[in-house]
């Protein structure tokens, strides 16, 4: 198999609910470039969410094959596909992006955890979240506090950037993360995200039902259209 | 990690876990303390009756000679005569006996006629032998003897003077006779804790202005000459037997049923206290089975809670599986909050036990007479104690499917 250029790659896949409704997501191509920032739009209940599982490896497809960094994961077993996820991919939700009875650094190494720090010492990803806190404006003894129950919205979503990039990730899976932001944090948000993400090299694919944010990316794609079902 | 997880999400919900195990707890020690008063009595019944492989006595109820003669519940119905007794403590089988003679009382106390062979070889529990606390055995024709409770309870020194009073209830006291305490026995446990022993031969002599339950205005003490008078007792309540060779104990027990000089009996404590404790036992095992129920109804509890908060905690689980969790993982989070939730009960219910026992016991022993002796967990609660951990663990595994189910199911 060539090395391509892809840093996510979706070919043929269809995806069916096991139980009554008929939903159904059909993909026959979808490509990702490296360093590629893309938006996926999609009306609420059109399958964004759907295709984030199983791009992250959580649903199993129907049928297809799904490539990330050109690692076939519908090929792993689902304990591989755990650990993959963990290692290469960097989640950031709409909402419930933290743990609220953990500290925020014990959610932001979680990944870690679940990686079992790929033989490197806590200590170290524990610098690199601190490092990454003060890039994103977030004060060390805020990281280290007990709970992260009492965390601003602001704080719990720059924390849930901490953790998608604290293991050195691929890319990034965004599953609207700004709709629960006004306008202006919307902006500050995605240009701490996009910022990261250059300095890093990763790749973000976002989905999202606001159009008006599509000027960041670079790339536009309407599911009603790459999901051949609809 | 997983136990990291576990412990903060329980303490995220210390109210309802708290509960959880409390009732866990509860139930745990409700079991753990009724099984310790029922070996507890029954050790301390069983313990009674370690002296001796027959009991003699006149002819009566198996259980009742034995409560009488060995416990002093109840009244005796009627004496043997000293002959007879002879006859059996002179056989050749015989190793030794113990005369046994009731009827007095003081204060409370019931008076135990008897012989210095009572301290020599009255056995309780496991060989223990009696042993005085102050004081010695019985020497002088007026000397007596109390068990540990007569004497903290009356609080009575050595060399007090004491007055028995005839038969059981009686106002009319045998006063012309004072007795002084000379020893002092120390706790058994046992019933003869609560006794006032004296000598054969006194009973005899305070005796002797009597006749069947009335005094006789001509004899007075002081028409008594102790040395001219014949001591020998006439009749005995009971006698405790132990025969030399174990595999001859029915042959002497036939014998004494056979007796043809007069109508006696022989019992077999043991046998004979296992009759009386079938009777008790079904109360036992009632008991036992209430308890149990009590701890299933508990353990459901606990299943109900980690359940409940399942569909809370649906964005919790897909969150873990995102950053990496596998369904495996979620389903020992659920396993391990379990278990921390039981291991916290049965630590929990250990150290509420162990304090009952030592504020509790004390009390049973003063108000009951059950002297239960202190224990740390035995090898069978540690063994109830496992069976209440793998059960609490199985049935949280429903629970934990649940979840491993819902995790498979679920993403973002």
């Amino acid at each position: 198999m060539s090395i391509t250029n892809n840093i996510l790659e979706v070919n043929n896949l269809l995806f069916k609910w096991r139980k009554t409704n008929n939903f159904k997501l059909k993909i026959n191509k979808l490509a990702i470039k490296k360093k590629k920032r893309v938006i996926l739009l999609g009306a609420s209940g059109s399958g964004k969410s759907t295709l984030l599982n199983l791009i992250s490896g959580i649903l199993e497809p129907n049928k297809g094959i799904i490539k990330i960094n050109d690692t076939c994961i519908t090929a792993l077993s689902s304990k591989q596909k755990d650990l993959f996820r963990t290692e290469n991919l960097g989640v950031i939700f709409q909402q419930f992006n933290i743990i609220e009875y953990l500290s925020p650094i014990t959610n932001i190494l979680l990944p870690c955890y679940f990686s079992l720090f790929k033989n490197k010492k806590i200590s170290f990803y524990r610098e690199r979240a601190a490092d990454l806190g003060k890039k994103l404006g977030i004060e060390k003894d805020v990281l280290f506090q007990k709970k992260a129950k009492n965390l601003s919205v602001g704080q719990q979503q720059r924390i849930a950037i901490i953790r998608a990039l604290i293991n050195f990730p691929k890319i990034i899976l965004a599953d609207e993360p700004t709709s629960a932001l006004d306008y202006k944090n919307k902006e500050k948000f995605l240009n701490l995200l996009f910022d990261m993400c250059e300095q890093e090299n990763i790749s973000i694919f976002m989905v999202s039902h606001d159009n008006l944010i599509t000027k960041y990316f670079d790339d536009v794609l309407l599911l009603e259209k790459i999901n051949e079902a609809s | 990690m997983i136990i990291h997880l576990a412990i903060k999400s329980l303490l995220n919900r210390k109210l309802t876990i708290a509960l959880t195990i409390i009732s866990l707890m509860l139930s745990i020690s409700l079991f753990l303390s009724i099984d310790t008063l029922r070996l507890g009595a029954k050790k301390s019944f069983f313990g009674n009756v370690k002296s001796g492989d027959l009991i003699l006595g006149s002819r009566s109820g198996e259980i009742q000679l034995l409560l009488y003669s060995l416990f002093q519940i109840g009244s005796p119905t009627n004496n043997i005569s000293w002959e007879s007794y002879k006859d059996f403590a002179e056989h050749s089988e015989v190793s030794w006996t113990i005369p046994i003679s009731l009827g007095d009382s003081h204060k409370q106390f019931r008076v135990l006629g008897t012989n210095n062979q009572y301290f020599r070889y009255f056995n309780y529990r496991n060989k223990k032998q009696l042993e005085f606390e102050n004081g010695e055995k019985l020497n002088d024709m007026f000397d007596v003897v109390i068990g540990s409770d007569v004497a903290k309870t009356l609080n009575y020194r050595l060399n007090d003077s004491i007055v028995i009073a005839h038969g059981i209830s009686s106002q009319s006291l045998h006063d012309e006779f004072p007795f002084k305490v000379k020893g002092i026995l120390k706790k058994t446990g046992t019933s003869t804790d609560r006794l006032v022993i004296v000598s054969l031969e006194a009973l005899e002599i305070i005796h002797k202005d009597w006749k069947t339950g009335s005094r006789i205005p001509s004899v007075k003490k002081t028409n008594i000459e102790l040395e001219k008078e014949d001591l020998k007792p006439k009749e005995i309540t009971a006698a405790i037997i132990k025969i030399k060779s174990p595999i001859k104990i029915f042959k002497i027990q036939r014998e004494i049923n056979d007796y043809e000089k007069e109508s006696l009996q022989a019992v077999i404590p043991g046998i004979a206290l296992s009759k009386l404790w079938e009777i008790v036992s079904i109360t036992e095992n009632i008991m036992l089975s209430i308890t149990t129920m009590v701890i299933v109804s508990s353990l459901i509890g606990l299943i109900a809670i980690l359940y409940s908060t399942l569909s809370n905690r649906r964005k919790e689980m897909a969150l873990l599986r995102i950053v990496g969790a596998s369904p495996k993982n979620i389903f020992s989070l659920l396993l391990m909050e379990a278990l921390i939730i039981s291991i916290c009960s049965i630590v929990a219910s250990i150290l509420l036990t162990q304090l009952l026992s030592i504020i509790v016991f004390p009390i049973l022993d003063q108000k009951f007479g059950i002297y239960l002796e202190y224990k740390f967990i035995s090898i069978k609660d540690f063994y109830f104690l496992m069976v209440v951990l793998f059960t609490s663990v199985v049935v949280s595994i429903f629970p934990a499917l649940q979840a491993y189910k819902n995790s498979i199911n679920d993403g973002i």
